[in-house]
């Protein structure tokens, strides 16, 4: 059994970064009332930007002591020496951080490396 | 043709694949155990695909160029060289998760 809930993207391709600062703002206050209501167990995202704003919501609600959600954020398989800006981010606030090649987990010593995952 | 559902039949059916560098081009051909030469388009480069190239291409699985030197490439290319490349493993990440919940 599941259900669907769409959120606005943070960022369309080769959108401005200045621009993209208030789309994800409006994401993040699209995603608040959103991840609230269904306060979820476990977030599995990765990569988009559009996953941060739910992200923070989860981080949020668990900093009120209001639902503790377990972020798990895989980094794509494409990042082989450098995270994305999602990742960049998402490093600090997710609870597992998965990275698919060795040189991301020297660099990013909190992340977690199981080799590649496809 | 502009556009296919899936290329896996093309995939299977050719002795050499040459492709830009997106990750699901490279990693389905690579699959497929096809030798594969990647052709990166400096122009419209997109860092994280470049990334990925580079590392396969490190680890003796693909051929690379730009579009200048791909003449060049074919000529003197030696397919027999190119490693296979070892599939990935969703078992272990799933793995992962069951003991994140206590499932194991």
């Amino acid at each position: 059994q599941f259900s669907l809930d769409r959120i606005p993207r943070s960022r369309e391709v080769r959108q401005s970064w200045i621009s993209s600062v208030v789309t994800t703002l409006y994401s993040i206050l699209y995603s608040l009332p959103l991840t609230y209501k269904r306060k979820p167990d476990l977030i599995l995202c990765n990569g988009p930007g559009t996953c941060v704003p739910v992200c923070l919501s989860a981080f949020l609600l668990g900093l009120l002591r209001i639902k503790r959600t377990i972020i798990v954020y895989v980094e794509s398989i494409c990042r082989v020496e450098t995270l994305s800006l999602s990742g960049k981010i998402l490093y600090y606030f997710s609870d597992y951080f998965i990275v698919q090649w060795p040189d991301l987990k020297k660099k990013y010593p909190k992340s977690v490396y199981l080799g590649r995952i496809v | 043709f502009r556009f296919k559902e899936s290329l896996a039949e093309d995939l299977q059916s050719a002795d050499l694949v040459i492709s830009h560098a997106g990750a699901g081009s490279c990693l389905e051909t690579l699959e497929k155990g096809k030798p594969l030469i990647v052709v990166i388009n400096e122009k419209l480069m997109d860092n994280h695909q470049l990334e990925l190239a580079k590392q396969l291409h490190r680890d003796g699985c693909v051929l690379y160029c730009n579009c200048s030197t791909l003449v060049e490439t074919l000529q003197s290319m030696n397919l027999s060289a190119l490693k296979p490349f070892p599939p990935g493993q969703p078992e272990k990440f799933a793995l992962f998760l069951d003991k994140v919940f206590g499932l194991q």
